[in-house]
């Protein structure tokens, strides 16, 4: 249980601070079962501030998603730093981001968030068809207490829950600058079932599978942009000398480019479910990344995203490093 | 509005003589969602569907389009497009998907007409089907639309109970009601249907103010509002996407040694890469730019080029924003910004 | 079933001129239509534009960079910047393009009958002036004084150095050239384009003044043309956003509720004041 009175507090004294350009975290949506990221420049701005279950964004992006308009002469840049609202699997993003020296830790201030899960939107969705006003979701015990016009349902947890939140292992933010409320340790473990009941299919049957999903791929490429990881410069489908991938949309450049980025995310997806989420064509995009993070734990023993200190597994080598696949 | 009626009973019938003429495409239910694809059998449509996924402008404008192909190198070679001027149907269209058409014509048809558009369109049979069960974020009626409009369809069907009211806009329309299948309706199916009709205009409960909205955003174009709006946006591309009305693209040459073609692909205002000239300068290099002009290119230049607004009220880019950037509250609120 | 707008025709490059070499090099295509009914037909006004390509690299607009009174061929001048003009300045005498237009508005020739002219020019914003120029010196008669202002960043960078050469030989053009930066030998004009300007002074009576370069220095030119007196119909640009369709279609060269490719290039101050939107 957060308690949004302390939490409005860290954001005032966050932005307040001089060295503070302003404070993103979440504010109460327009419609339907999800919060929407809001911005505080100023102090006043601190009391829209939320968060309940469906505080589902990954807000690790909008460091990353800044506009650098070329200055004006004399102009100087503006370097004071982001505070940001983060949850656990959130946080891992910007530990992420700072191994790869995308960021520096003195950059963003975090006001960390012990979390015990959010909603799946989608689930919620289903259970409330219909629904356009914004519905109040909040902690109740180890349920969720759903209010849609003035009736209050219950469901558990494990019903609305999206996977991650059910093997979420660092529900507390592993940096933060305050937190708010009492650290969670982290009990519960990656489950892999799904994955390995698919690695056991036949090649055929795992190719057809993601041709039926790529074949619906529109290529406008929120997967990209909600992905906190996605923040290199120039993005190679935009490269058009010499290009990678072409525009054109159809099952094989959209199984390039499904398949390019989820390679790209090698050793770096920190399973926040945010290009899953965000697909507005309902693509399993987790279920890729899923089935490289198993890999990868499993080959080199790495997790990304939970040690500011450690190296990039990309930027590493070790001499026991499996190399079976090496021809 | 002197109408027709269709039995329930009689609907497959109906489908199939269409099928007859025409290619059919029709919403089709696939894991829950709903499609507009090509129909073999009349059981494969969805009577029951509340909003697309996708809008049904892909049928006309498609999302991939080669404009001509050619032989690149030394002996350079182009060859003509084979545009397909084979009769189709959409079956079952909103009528708001239909006046998207309608909005994006003048785009395609007037000044230098696009022959692919044009083609389709003129070859493309609208079979209509009254919303009754509006979607929670739609909101055509700030648009003084009705759910259940026969303004942009060949004929229109509205499910009035055991049998559906059957209305007539056009001589293709005409021809159609011609059939044996339709009989002529009596008083009492006109009264039912403008039952249905407003009983669908009153489960819509959001509303855009769009009042001289035109006007009210000539004051504005400089207002820190549109930062405070961008300042969320993801810049992905998922509203223009799902847009009905959105018809910007791109064209790009995709080739190899021997052959290539020059392709048309949808494009969309949200990336930087849009409006980002080979010197490096961009004359819209923020979100808020961009943000901006997609509302602005609805509701106030279009308006003043074309006197109408380019939005139907579909609420697809609210439904797939993954941030909530919701038109209907940004419009809202953008009229009532001070300048 | 109507002609296919996006589909262009063949045209041989004739000649290629190096007007600028190194970073920024900008080189002058001269194309002839493959179709010689096209070619004795193709009829443009100066300030309109036409979309070539290279096929299997993509299409670019430019602006038609010679005057219509010199027929048999039209030419482009291009600076090597992107995918497109990097291609095209590694192409040879010989190779095909492809070419559709004319697009766009034009200078209003005829209202400016009888009227002094100032060309304003930077960098290769030089190339619609180039048409223009050409078509008033054919049709001298018509107009009264020229004069032509152009600057470049370097002696290096400056476009059609012949082409400005001869224009100084003439008795009926005056030239005034710049280079940002002082170099040995050179005894114009050091300064930026604006504040050439102004030292030109040219008299607002009965003038139209015409500018193009780089949008910055657009800027400062008609505060300057301001502060001589010219007011907002005697002064006139032209404009550059980023195409793709040429023909009001494909939505990205908009500004305001205006497509540059089909409403413009051309635009009169007054035009230019009343649009609102990036540019």
């Amino acid at each position: 249980m957060v308690d949004e009175k302390t939490l409005r507090d860290a954001v005032k004294k966050t932005v307040g601070r001089k060295d503070v350009k302003y404070v993103v975290g979440y504010d109460k949506g327009t419609t339907g079962f999800q919060a929407a990221p809001t911005f505080a420049y100023e102090e006043k701005d601190a009391e829209k501030f939320v968060f309940n279950p469906t505080c589902v964004n990954n807000l690790a992006v909008y460091p990353m998603l800044e506009d650098k308009p070329p200055l004006r002469k004399g102009e100087e840049p503006d370097t004071r730093k982001i505070g940001i609202v983060l949850k656990g699997c959130d946080s891992r993003a910007i530990v992420q981001i700072i191994q790869e020296k995308g960021l520096k830790r003195e950059d963003v201030v975090i006001i960390g968030i012990p979390c015990t899960g959010v909603i799946d939107p989608k689930k919620l969705k289903v259970k409330f068809p219909g629904q356009h006003k914004s519905v109040e979701v909040k902690y109740d015990n180890d349920k969720f207490a759903v209010t849609v016009d003035g009736k209050t349902q219950k469901f558990s947890k494990d019903e609305l829950m999206p996977e991650k939140c059910k093997e979420c292992e660092y529900p507390t933010p592993i940096i933060h600058d305050i937190l708010i409320g009492k650290e969670i340790k982290g009990v519960k473990k990656p489950d892999y079932k799904e994955i390995e009941g698919f690695e056991k299919k036949s090649l055929d049957d795992k190719w057809k599978n993601w041709e039926k999903e790529f074949d619906k791929c529109i290529r406008c490429y929120a997967c990209r942009q909600a992905c906190p990881m996605c923040y290199c410069k120039e993005c190679m489908v935009e490269i058009l000398d010499p290009q990678w991938v072409r525009r054109s949309v159809n099952l094989s450049e959209n199984t390039a480019w499904n398949l390019l980025r989820a390679f790209h995310l090698a050793g770096r997806c920190i399973s926040c479910g945010e290009c899953e989420r965000s697909c507005p064509m309902d693509i399993p995009l987790m279920k890729l990344n899923k089935k490289i993070t198993k890999d990868i734990h499993e080959m080199f023993d790495y997790k990304a995203g939970v040690d500011a200190e450690a190296k990039p597994l990309l930027a590493m080598f070790k001499p026991d490093d499996p190399e079976e696949f090496i021809l | 509005m002197s109408g027709y009626i269709l039995s329930k009973d009689n609907l497959p019938k109906f489908i199939t003589e269409i099928m007859g003429k025409n290619k059919v495409f029709a919403p089709v239910e696939v894991n829950d969602e709903t499609y507009f694809k090509e129909i073999k059998n009349p059981k494969d449509i969805n009577m029951k569907y509340d909003n697309s996924k996708l809008p049904p402008k892909s049928l006309l404008f498609c999302q991939t389009e080669t404009l001509f192909k050619f032989t690149p190198g030394t002996k350079v070679k182009i060859q003509p497009p084979d545009i397909n001027n084979s009769k189709k149907a959409i079956f079952g269209i909103r009528p708001c998907d239909a006046k998207s058409f309608f909005i994006i014509d003048p785009v395609f048809k007037e000044d230098f007409e696009d022959p692919f558009y044009v083609t389709r369109r003129d070859n493309m049979l609208l079979v209509g089907l009254s919303c009754t069960n509006p979607y929670p974020n739609c909101f055509c009626t700030s648009f003084n639309d009705s759910p259940a409009s026969s303004k942009h369809v060949d004929i229109l069907l509205t499910d009035i109970g055991e049998k559906y009211f059957v209305e007539v806009n056009s001589e293709k329309g005409k021809k159609i009601v011609k059939s044996s299948l339709f009989k002529p309706a009596t008083k009492a199916d006109e009264t039912k249907k403008k039952e249905v009709e407003k009983k669908a205009v009153n489960s819509i409960t959001r509303f855009q103010k769009i009042d001289k909205i035109d006007e009210k955003l000539d004051k504005i174009f400089e207002n820190h509002f549109w930062k405070e709006i961008a300042d969320k946006c993801l810049r992905c591309g998922t509203c223009t996407y799902l847009c009905p009305t959105c018809h910007c693209f791109d064209i790009q040459d995709e080739s190899t040694m021997i052959e290539g073609g020059r392709v048309r692909i949808w494009d969309t205002c949200m990336i930087p890469e849009y409006t980002l000239q080979a010197s490096g300068y961009n004359p819209r290099p923020t979100r808020a730019n961009r943000v901006r002009n997609r509302v602005y290119h609805k509701y106030n230049y279009y308006p003043k080029n074309l006197d109408v607004i380019a939005c139907v009220g579909c609420g697809r880019c609210i439904e797939g924003c993954p941030v909530n950037i919701d038109i209907i509250d940004v419009v809202t609120r953008a009229g009532e910004v001070k300048p | 079933m109507s002609e296919n707008p996006y589909q262009p025709n063949l045209a041989t490059i004739e000649n290629i001129k190096e007007e600028v070499g190194g970073e920024r090099a900008i080189k002058t295509f001269r194309l002839k239509f493959q179709d010689k009914n096209l070619q004795n037909n193709f009829m443009f006004q100066p300030g309109q534009c036409a979309m070539v390509s290279l096929l299997g690299k993509g299409e670019c607009m430019f602006a038609i960079s010679s005057s219509p009174t010199k027929k048999g061929y039209i030419e482009v001048s291009v600076m090597r910047h992107g995918k497109v003009t990097k291609a095209l300045h590694e192409a040879e005498v010989g190779d095909v393009v492809g070419v559709r237009g004319p697009y766009g508005n034009n200078f209003d020739m005829k209202g400016w009958k009888g009227k002094n002219i100032v060309f304003i020019g930077g960098g290769i914003g030089q190339a619609p002036l180039r048409c223009l120029i050409d078509y008033v010196l054919d049709n001298k008669k018509d107009y009264g004084k020229l004069d032509v202002i152009y600057g470049a960043r370097t002696t290096e960078d400056i476009s059609f150095k012949d082409e400005f050469a001869e224009l100084e030989k003439r008795k009926d053009v005056s030239v005034h050239l710049s280079i940002d930066v002082k170099e040995d030998g050179w005894k114009k004009f050091v300064g930026f384009v604006p504040d050439n300007l102004l030292k030109v002074k040219p008299s607002p009576k009965n003038t139209i003044a015409v500018t193009c370069g780089p949008p910055i220095m657009i800027k400062f030119v008609i505060q300057n043309l301001e502060k001589l007196g010219f007011n907002d119909d005697q002064i006139f640009t032209t404009l550059e956003m980023r195409m793709k369709c040429g023909i009001g279609k494909c939505g990205r060269c908009n500004i305001g509720n205006l497509y540059v490719c089909k409403d413009g290039p051309v635009f009169s101050y007054r035009e230019l004041k009343k649009l609102q939107g990036e540019r």
